[in-house]
């Protein structure tokens, strides 16, 4: 099976999430087991199990002296998949399968290490049919494969991203903003703004077919996938740098936006590589 | 402009009511879409605009143009009244016997020519040399003879005129062929000038009561009058005084130009004695016969289903460049994309 063989996706969210449930990530709490982070008083931390013996015979006050370890705790990852109309592209490889893969990998890789993983569609509202629960069970993999290849995109707008926003309340959270955005710029900052409480990583989903892969000469008849109509481009070697170029201004001022807010956006084109996305979020 | 509209018509005019479906290409495109996640994404530009508008205006013209070929569109002939410079010109012609003489009076042999084939051969150079002259032709010996009526198509009249130096037959009966030579004016245009062109080796004698009927035409149509005589040697001239009594029946030639000069309408009489005199005298009256005239132009029916076809044609050129010039974005792609694809089919392996 392809998700056995899949390498997992890692990832280290940023900062240190409170709660005092085990888990992976390094936690804001102290805790019994895990990895040695300072020694303090045993008034400070009563527990006789860990009194570090040789750092109490060195103390020249005769203190008593207590190791305390790093807590690991979970944390809760969510999906927030765009299913506007526009994810129906198809170029070099489907937009919505790309999504889906990217969804199920996360997915995988979350519950394998105990992290709740959840998923919310939006487009022009929030999708209740596309969503789910924050959950560690392992069948939340095949739930989410399920729940995506079932959705229909046909909204043409994403403001469904800011209700979304709203119901991720509480603790930070890691958050994955899949979307190709091609949203207008004041929502993609008033989204962004509205995550930036949690750990937010943009990824775009991009094709080559949309910019390199354009051709040099040729007539093109553009038809929106969200209505906005029809559109003959008479492609060539000058209008191709250009559009280009309008591409490169777009990502950069992506670009812009999601590192004011948080991470950098992760481009995901062409194939669902978990490897790159583990580099990348390592990166940043 | 709108004269020219009003004469466009068609075979099958219902098929017009296709005409609506010439817009359909408003509507729907034949070039396969391509569908993109923002049409945004693409920088404006002026010329692809332009490229899309004329792709459409193709469309439309392909399907506009079959359907107007199909229907069968002419424009109609008509007739258009024009005014030119020329005249209308009655030529009256003796084919009596005597016409077939040699201006000396004796049957033509070897190099000689009859004084028909003379006036033949000097009339057709007349016609034809103005655009816009009208002439009829009546040939008269002892009954007038309507060769061709009165018409602007000189060939025609040049024919007519050809034909002039067959055998004539018979005597002068030049009452008759005056008042059939009048006939052929039509009543046109008040302004129109008029000329009754004689051609005769002779007279007669004019019937006093035909000669009443005769001066009535005469002033209601006021035509210019030229009798060009050809005088056989010897034979007496118009203007000579008989001898003997001076009856018409003795000298019709003078009887007749005192007739003619009696009619108030402006007249001059040429007496040729040979060829050259006559295209002297044909010459002069070339050179008076200078006025306006209306004449009407015949413009056939056209036939404008080549148009139709050739603008239809012109709008498929169009939409068939635009066919191959599509480009797909996929498959266009691939280039970019090989690396990357060939590495899921080694994953498989």
């Amino acid at each position: 099976m392809r998700e056995s063989r899949q390498p997992d996706i890692v990832y280290r969210p940023r900062g240190r999430p409170p709660g005092t449930r085990p888990g992976a990530h390094r936690g804001r709490e102290s805790g019994g087991l895990g990895t040695f982070r300072d020694q303090v008083p045993f008034l400070r931390l009563p527990d006789a199990r860990r009194i570090d013996v040789r750092a109490t015979l060195r103390d020249p006050f005769e203190g008593t002296v207590v190791r305390r370890f790093e807590a690991r705790t979970p944390i809760e990852v969510w999906a927030l998949v765009d299913l506007s109309a526009s994810m129906r592209f198809s170029g070099e490889a489907d937009r919505g399968v790309l999504a889906s893969d990217f969804c199920r990998g996360l997915a995988a890789s979350a519950t394998r290490i105990g992290d709740p993983f959840g998923l919310i569609g939006c487009d022009g509202a929030m999708r209740e049919d596309v969503f789910l629960p924050a959950s560690r069970a392992r069948s939340q993999v095949a739930a989410v494969s399920r729940r995506l290849a079932d959705a229909a995109c046909t909204g043409d707008r994403a403001d469904g991203f800011l209700a979304a926003a709203r119901r991720l309340t509480g603790r930070p959270k890691m958050v994955f903003l899949v979307s190709d955005f091609r949203w207008p710029e004041p929502l993609i900052a008033e989204v962004f703004a509205a995550l930036s409480l949690h750990d937010l990583v943009p990824v775009v989903l991009g094709d080559t077919a949309e910019a390199e892969g354009l051709p040099e000469w040729g007539l093109l008849e553009l038809d929106d996938l969200e209505g906005a109509g029809r559109r003959v481009v008479f492609m060539r070697p000058a209008l191709r740098r250009r559009w280009i170029a309008r591409e490169a201004a777009r990502a950069e001022s992506l670009r812009r936006i999601a590192t004011a807010h948080g991470r950098p956006p992760f481009r995901l084109a062409g194939r669902f590589d978990p490897d790159a996305v583990s580099r990348h979020l390592l990166g940043t | 402009m709108t004269d020219a509209l009003v004469r466009l018509s068609a075979d099958h005019p219902l098929l017009l009511w296709l005409l609506p479906l010439a817009l359909l290409p408003l509507l729907a495109s034949a070039q396969r879409a391509t569908p993109v996640a923002s049409i945004a994404a693409g920088p404006p530009d002026g010329l692809s605009r332009a490229v899309g508008v004329v792709v459409r205006l193709g469309g439309i013209l392909a399907l506009a143009g079959l359907i107007l070929a199909l229907s069968g569109p002419y424009r109609r002939g008509e007739t258009l009244t024009r005014t030119g410079i020329g005249a209308q010109v009655s030529i009256l012609i003796d084919r009596s016997g005597s016409m077939n003489e040699t201006f000396a009076g004796r049957q033509p042999s070897g190099a000689e020519e009859s004084k028909a084939a003379a006036s033949r051969r000097l009339l057709a150079a007349f016609v034809g040399s103005r655009t816009h002259d009208q002439f009829a032709v009546t040939a008269f010996s002892t009954a007038p003879m309507l060769v061709v009526p009165m018409t602007d198509r000189h060939d025609a009249v040049r024919a007519a005129i050809a034909a002039i130096d067959r055998p004539g037959l018979d005597y002068t009966n030049i009452a008759r062929g005056l008042a059939m030579g009048l006939s052929q004016f039509a009543a046109a245009s008040p302004s129109t000038s008029r000329a009754l062109l004689l051609v005769s080796d002779g007279a007669a004698v004019i019937d006093p009561r035909v000669q009443e009927t005769l001066r009535a035409a005469f002033t209601r149509l006021r035509p210019n009058l030229y009798w060009l005589f050809l005088r056989t040697k010897g034979s007496p001239s118009i203007s000579d005084r008989p001898q003997g009594e001076d009856t018409p029946q003795a000298a019709p030639e003078r009887h007749l130009d005192l007739f003619f000069k009696s009619l108030r309408t402006p007249y001059r009489a040429f007496e040729a004695e040979g060829a050259e005199a006559v295209a002297d005298a044909i010459t002069q009256i070339e050179r008076l016969e200078r006025d306006p005239i209306p004449y009407t132009e015949q413009r056939p029916r056209r036939d404008l289903a080549g148009f139709a076809y050739g603008m239809a044609l012109i709008g498929l050129l169009i939409l068939v460049l635009a066919k191959l010039g599509e480009a797909d974005l996929r498959r266009t792609g691939s280039s970019d994309a090989a690396p990357n694809r060939s590495l899921p089919v080694r994953l498989a392996a």
